[in-house]
């Protein structure tokens, strides 16, 4: 990935053919936290109702960042071949979004590990693949976050 | 947390604002257990932890705290290397609502964070 162009709060990035791929082949496993997931607090005190308000935010947010990456990986218009590359402009708010689907995929990923402290300590040929989309989202994300600091 | 590049030797000021205010009163007719209600609404007695977490990268959860609470990026790195080194950092103590809000905003990020009653 690199990046061409800044413009306005978002960023223009160029990518070899085989990264294309493997972005939208990763973005393809969006979402992997589990539903209902994440506590919204630790003591047992806080009311139910205000836990399923939360799940049922974070299912919204999902079912939004599952449309708008489904539209960004079939419209011709985003992601435009430049000579043997590909190029993807995204602007500020987009950056963060793409950030956080990576991150689901991440952290998804890793959850289904069995949430290990060394990932690649559980490494064989039945966990290769959510250890490869972990490593490769983190691996993107960086670029990104890179990029964004300039 | 994982990953680094970052300032080690990161400084921080809290800034106490005093205000004035008034003391409550109790009007004739109204009813006190309303009141109560209201005022735990609105009591800024929860607070808002990030926890440690083996997954997230250093980087990403200061560059979260930033665009989360609009946090300078000293003070983002600050409370990033408290949780990876105190394996938590209590981020702010807010109201219900509020607390409820950022809890929800942290994980959309996918941060462990959750709300607690400040004791």
């Amino acid at each position: 990935m690199k990046l061409i162009a800044r413009p306005d709060d978002g960023l223009q990035f160029e990518m070899a053919s085989r990264e294309k791929d493997l972005l939208i082949q990763l973005l393809r496993l969006y979402p992997r936290i589990p539903s209902s997931y994440q506590p919204l607090s630790k003591a047992a005190s806080l009311e139910q109702s205000s836990q399923r308000l939360l799940d049922e935010a974070l299912a919204e947010t999902r079912a939004q960042n599952k449309k708008a990456l489904q539209s960004l990986l079939t419209d011709p218009q985003r992601l435009r071949q430049h000579g043997g590359n590909w190029r993807l402009t995204l602007s500020g708010p987009e950056v963060e979004w793409l950030l956080q689907v990576l991150n689901d995929i991440r952290v998804g990923s890793w959850i289904h590990l069995g949430s290990p402290e060394t990932p690649f300590k559980v490494l064989n040929t039945a966990t290769a693949p959510d250890v490869w989309a972990m490593e490769m989202a983190g691996s993107f994300q960086m670029r990104l976050l890179e990029m964004l600091e300039g | 947390m994982k990953g680094a590049r970052l300032d080690k030797s990161p400084k921080l000021f809290y800034c106490a604002h005093m205000t004035e205010i008034a003391a409550p009163q109790m009007l004739p007719g109204t009813i006190q257990e309303s009141e109560t209600q209201e005022e735990s609404d609105v009591d800024p007695g929860y607070l808002v932890i990030c926890w440690n977490d083996p997954v997230n990268y250093m980087d990403y959860v200061a560059h979260v705290f930033q665009r989360v609470f609009g946090w300078p990026r000293k003070k983002a790195e600050f409370h990033m290397l408290q949780v990876h080194e105190q394996g938590k950092s209590v981020l702010v103590r807010e109201s219900l609502e509020k607390a409820e809000h950022y809890v929800h905003q942290l994980q959309k990020h996918s941060l462990h964070a959750t709300m607690e009653r400040d004791q």
